[in-house]
């Protein structure tokens, strides 16, 4: 789920070395649980625990956030995983639904990624396992009674996903960070939850028509991905066409993940003889360096 | 909601709360979720009876407890509640600026996602709580086998939900941690205020008052959840400040505090 792109944020804004490993979490990890931070010996699962985890290890983004403010991150971040994580999840199953049964998505964007990859039957078989995984945990979280019906669960959840969206563009107001000019855990876990809406390129996501229309968490969105994934808002780093590509690569893999798609992509590359065998993707992260300076400024 | 002929209605004389019942069957997160409702209709000044009925649960249209009785409307949880009481025109929030609102509700949830979903933790996936307080409590109006079927029904569905949001894996060593932390993060909020914005309480002093009332005055197997409250003492004397505000010093009639002083007394049977 999106979570990995906040850890990702917030190791690039404390300047932790650390190795961040995306792992294929639907059929094989008992709990399912993203994102995954592999560091040393220790495999820690959880935004909340690797927040803990990194803060252990002297890594702090926050070393100057005032008691109540860190308080306050955490109640933020409850926020977050009570709101918006029920409809990222929604998002994923709403895109694997759509894969599948709506042409003109399949023909226009999912085609190209899975038409020569995965052999029948996994096809048919692994979107409708993943949409009744997904649609089970949003199930047991949000429906019940009065909400019985699927479309007033999911109904549900896009108006809490919504209100949270404009409490955040509120809490936000006119500051660059939550928390002033600086970046913190909270700025890189609101980043991992909104890159996935903003930036996924599936047409009719109606969370992202809705997150568009709060030009602050648009621009803040923006401001972390120019100043610390090196990219233009247009996909171009200045450093050329190639790593451009791999950039851009990168980025997209990392935004969307939603559908686990990737994952099982190079899952099913590996195992079929065909294909020759393709790592996992991993992002190294630098150690140390300008770009993972806290007082790194915005290039206009 | 019909907000219209929901304002239109003043509030009624008979308007009335239900819980399970308090003595024998009611337990720890549904009487924290009880109080807060409680506690926030007192600093609204509307006056609210407690009905105990065995079945409430079942009443309810939400399935969660409590639920509110008011005309001929019925709404359950204290969100909702606090959205049906705003349209009738009472609001403990509305001197809160746009920023204040969202921390206020951030707040809000961090007490859902952690002290609520710690209460029931301890109550249905720890053994010996289960074991002792839980299952006589939960089905005791009823008579063998019926208690015994709807307490493992129960608790088959809260172990479900647990594992769904990740929380069935977590040993009590480490859901107590979270209490702690959740706690800390509501003490240096609090910090020297009287309430969470100051001078007024809101929903958020209702919601975190019933939770934190409950755990401190809520006798269990082990001393182990009260202690973690107890370690702030600014969230002590909130709480002692929120119940002598608003709970004592009324009739004796008036159920509110007839549930304050219940809640002190002991769970375990």
């Amino acid at each position: 789920l999106s979570p990995r792109s906040f850890s990702q944020a917030y190791a690039k804004f404390s300047g932790a070395p650390l190795t961040v490993n995306t792992i294929s979490n639907s059929w094989r990890a008992p709990k399912g649980d993203v994102p995954v931070l592999i560091s040393e010996d220790t495999v820690i699962s959880q935004p909340a625990k690797i927040l803990n985890f990194l803060r252990k290890q002297k890594y702090n983004a926050d070393y100057e956030l005032s008691a109540k403010q860190g308080a306050d991150t955490l109640a933020y971040i409850a926020l977050l995983e009570e709101k918006l994580l029920p409809a990222l999840a929604s998002i994923k199953k709403c895109l694997l639904h759509t894969f599948w049964v709506e042409a003109e998505n399949y023909c226009s964007v999912t085609k190209p990624w899975f038409a020569s990859r995965i052999a029948f039957p996994l096809k048919l078989y692994l979107p409708g396992k993943m949409s009744r995984e997904a649609l089970n945990r949003i199930l047991l979280t949000r429906g019940g009674p009065p909400l019985c019906s699927l479309t007033e669960v999911e109904a549900q959840i896009y108006r809490d996903a919504k209100e949270c969206l404009n409490l955040l563009s509120k809490r936000l107001g006119t500051s660059q960070f939550f928390f002033g000019h600086t970046p913190t855990t909270l700025d890189a876990f609101v980043f991992g939850f909104l890159a996935p809406i903003y930036k996924v390129c599936f047409p009719r996501v109606q969370l992202q028509e809705h997150l568009k229309q709060l030009p602050n968490l648009c621009r803040f969105c923006d401001d972390i991905l120019t100043c610390y994934f090196r990219l233009t808002v247009s996909g171009h780093s200045p450093a050329g066409q190639d790593t451009a590509d791999a950039n851009l690569q990168k980025l997209t893999q990392l935004v969307n993940k939603e559908s686990n798609l990737i994952e099982k992509m190079d899952d099913n590359l590996r195992k079929s003889p065909q294909h020759p065998p393709r790592k996992l993707t991993t992002l190294k992260l630098a150690a140390g360096g300008e770009e993972n300076s806290p007082s790194h400024r915005l290039s206009p | 909601i019909h907000l219209l002929s929901t304002a239109a209605e003043p509030w009624p004389e008979n308007a009335a709360l239900y819980q399970q019942l308090k003595e024998e069957q009611i337990l720890l997160s549904d009487n924290a979720s009880s109080l807060a409702v409680q506690a926030f209709l007192q600093m609204c000044n509307l006056p609210i009876q407690v009905v105990c009925r065995a079945n409430a649960e079942y009443m309810s249209p939400s399935g969660k407890l409590p639920f509110i009785h008011v005309g001929n409307q019925v709404v359950s949880e204290l969100g909702p509640i606090v959205q049906f009481v705003k349209a009738k025109g009472h609001s403990l929030s509305d001197g809160l600026d746009e920023v204040q609102k969202a921390e206020m509700k951030a707040y809000m949830e961090l007490v859902n996602n952690m002290l609520l979903t710690a209460e029931l933790y301890l109550q249905w996936c720890d053994d010996v709580t289960v074991e002792e307080i839980t299952h006589p409590r939960y089905g005791s109006p009823y008579p063998w086998p019926l208690n015994r079927i709807l307490s493992y029904q129960k608790q088959w569905e809260v172990r479900r939900k647990m594992k769904a949001i990740g929380w069935a894996g977590k040993t009590l060593e480490q859901v107590l941690e979270d209490v702690d932390q959740c706690c800390q993060a509501l003490s240096q909020r609090l910090g020297t205020q009287p309430y969470f914005f100051n001078k007024q309480p809101t929903e958020l002093d209702a919601l975190v008052f019933g939770h934190l009332f409950t755990i401190l005055t809520t006798q269990l197997t082990t001393d182990e959840l009260s202690e973690k409250v107890k370690n702030y003492s600014n969230l002590t004397a909130f709480c002692r400040r929120i119940e002598q505000q608003y709970f004592e010093g009324h009739d004796k009639d008036n159920s509110a505090t007839a549930a304050a002083r219940s809640a002190k007394r002991s769970l375990l049977r």
